[in-house]
């Protein structure tokens, strides 16, 4: 899912705070509120921001995975205030009783947030979380060493066909997804016999495919791996380098992803996550959030003010038709043991 | 205390030495480990975690026997603990043929440079190991240092080594080569010279010499070092993950697997549970293989 920028981060940073503060002024009563979020999942300024306007000091953690996140959490983590975990994991926490029902849906700019976006099911009024960012896994690659521009899956084992290095995630998942939705299976299928067609897809063409990886970007930027697939946050890369680099969603379609904002029921700041998330639902907010993460906002409002590279890209967000094939992960429960095996399978084989 | 006997007071002291020992084995070691134990037979929880029913089939699972509906007679857990064992032995082989010569060179360098030059050998530990691991992908890729290095020394050989096997095996000989060769320099700088002069004096080849004299002396360090390199190399995953590039996947890669993205947090602790048994495997070899040859040598 979206480990993509995290993951080379999470080495790095594992249990790294960052404190933002503003100046030492203000710096009486200490108020305060804790972020756990994903490595490099949000823009500094918008603390720096909320810091200034507040008082508030931000600190925030980073975590890799949303299993990471749970397993910490359910280790007994506590003095978080807002996690922002994918609507699978979202629905899984409030299944775990582990979120605080923060009526975030009563705010006046809640009106701001596309009703399509709440997706929990756990959750389909927004009466505790609220959507937080979306985007889309599609295909990373440089323009200049490919044969010709990359629209398919079919194109993209083409280019490992013909000697390049082609690069998927190391995500269990997102590899299986692939081999699903190029046989038209739903990627949350439980049936062993659809899994068994795309292990047995992929294995054909594991042979193809250079790595498994996270870290592709530096590989994909000077060429040594053409294509790689990748997370839309890909497009930050593409604004440095447009001339060599682009991202596409795929024609066969591809797997979305959306983050939720919440808050724990342990949280020791309450209130000022609550500030912060009406804080967050202001348009000029969550636009700056997304210009510099370059992905999806479920906010309507935040939309309009998107430079027009980002607004009207159709790999950022994608026309409506593009939009109905994508697809985004349910959570398994103990169905997921099928998923292991099949993973396991293909990163073994040769 | 006058009430103590001489006896008694042994005892006191000998039970005041060995419990802060104790306890930080128990505490720190044998605990988790019985944790662990109970985790690797207990039935996979919903969301990670465990639900406290008795279930042995992880143990199963990893011979390849089904666990759970849709699941077929697999042994591919197997392949990849045997595919571990084989690169780990390698890992150490290299290491083993890199340090020996090495450490001999080193023992004769005066007392200075030696300084220096044991000084290098530990200076990596300064920084991380990731980042290391970072600067390993920038050497090794197509377009990377050592082609470029190649090309200027003239030699075009296109040398594709990223994300192979080759490559995981250079960057676990990499990070582990200081293990086997402080362990071997201990032994050779406490080799007798005299010994060596002794064996050619008296007639001995020099691969006699080598056979018969320096490297019984030596064994210790070697076989100290080898231990040393193979456990960590067995159980690694950051080298197969960011050199490997995750296809030469390794029993560590497994193991977080099973902990993170699988949720199935017992087989990540039956898993992790073979691998310690077969590493006491081979400890206990070690172990008697070292008695043996004592008791050989005549020695109590």
């Amino acid at each position: 899912m979206l480990d993509l920028i995290t993951r080379p981060l999470r080495h790095a940073v594992i249990g790294g705070t960052l404190i933002f503060s503003i100046g030492a002024g203000t710096a009486q009563a200490a108020e305060e509120l804790r972020l756990y979020n994903w490595g490099d999942y949000i823009n500094p300024e918008v603390l720096t921001r909320f810091t200034a306007e507040t008082g508030i000091k931000v600190g925030l953690d980073t975590y890799g995975s949303n299993e990471e996140m749970l397993a910490k959490l359910q280790a007994g983590a506590t003095g978080y205030d807002i996690v922002f975990p994918s609507v699978h994991m979202h629905d899984t926490m409030a299944a775990l009783n582990l979120l605080e029902k923060t009526d975030i849906n009563q705010s006046p700019a809640f009106k701001n947030i596309d009703p399509a976006y709440l997706r929990a099911k756990s959750d389909p009024k927004g009466e505790y979380c609220m959507p937080y960012a979306w985007g889309t896994v599609g295909i990373f690659y440089n323009k200049s060493k490919v044969s010709k521009p990359i629209e398919t899956w079919t194109d993209f084992f083409n280019e490992a066909r013909a000697g390049k290095k082609v690069a998927m995630l190391d995500d269990m998942r997102e590899v299986l997804a692939v081999g699903l939705i190029s046989n038209g299976k739903s990627v949350n299928t439980t049936s062993a016999d659809d899994l068994k067609v795309a292990q047995d897809w992929l294995l054909e063409r594991k042979p193809l495919i250079s790595a498994f990886s996270y870290e592709v970007v530096p590989m994909v930027q000077s060429g040594d791996v053409v294509a790689a697939q990748y997370f839309v946050g890909a497009l930050m890369y593409v604004k440095q380098d447009p001339a060599n680099l682009t991202y596409v969603i795929p024609k066969e379609g591809a797997t979305m992803y959306q983050e939720d904002m919440c808050v724990l029921k342990t949280a020791p700041n309450k209130a000022n996550a609550k500030r912060f998330m009406e804080f967050f639902l202001r348009p000029e907010i969550a636009s700056l959030n997304t210009i510099q993460q370059t992905n999806g906002t479920p906010n309507g409002e935040a939309l309009k003010l998107l430079p027009a590279e980002l607004k009207d890209n159709p790999a950022a967000n994608p026309p409506a038709e593009v939009k109905a094939k994508l697809q985004i992960f349910n959570d398994l429960g103990k169905d997921l043991k099928k998923y292991d095996r099949a993973w396991t399978r293909v990163r073994t084989a040769n | 205390m006058s009430g103590l006997t001489l006896q008694g007071r042994n005892r006191l002291r000998l039970f005041g030495l060995l419990s802060p020992v104790t306890l930080l084995i128990g505490g720190f070691f044998v605990a988790p480990l019985l944790i662990m134990a109970a985790y690797s037979l207990a039935e996979p929880g919903m969301y990670g975690g465990v639900e406290w029913n008795f279930y042995p089939d992880s143990f199963g699972r990893v011979l390849g026997w089904a666990d759970g509906s849709n699941e077929e007679f697999d042994i591919v857990y197997l392949e990849i603990i045997l595919r571990s064992f084989r690169i780990a032995l390698l890992t150490v082989l290299v290491s083993l043929l890199v340090c020996y010569p090495v450490a001999f060179w080193v023992s004769r360098l005066d007392a200075r440079k030696r300084n220096f030059f044991l000084f290098l050998i530990t200076l990596p530990f300064f920084a991380s190991l990731i980042v290391r691991l970072y600067a390993w992908v920038l050497i090794l890729r197509p377009s990377g240092f050592l082609n470029q290095f190649l090309h200027h020394l003239g030699i075009n050989a296109e040398l594709d080594l990223i994300y192979s096997e080759t490559a995981v095996l250079i960057g676990l000989v990499y990070i582990f080569i200081p293990f086997m060769f402080l362990p071997i320099y201990a032994s050779v700088e406490k080799l007798d010279r005299r010994l060596i002069e002794a064996s050619q004096d008296l007639g001995a080849s020099r691969w006699q010499t080598f056979r018969k004299v320096i490297l019984p002396l030596t064994m210790p360090g070697v076989a100290a070092g080898s231990i040393i390199v193979f456990i960590p190399s067995l159980g690694n995953f950051i080298v197969p993950s960011l050199l490997g590039g995750a296809k030469v996947l390794m029993i560590g890669s497994l193991v977080e697997q099973q902990f993170l993205a699988a949720r199935n947090w017992p087989f990540g602790a039956a898993l992790a549970m073979l691998l310690m048994a077969s590493v006491l495997v081979f400890l206990l070899l070690y172990v008697r293989s070292l008695s043996r040859a004592e008791a050989l040598e005549g020695r109590p």
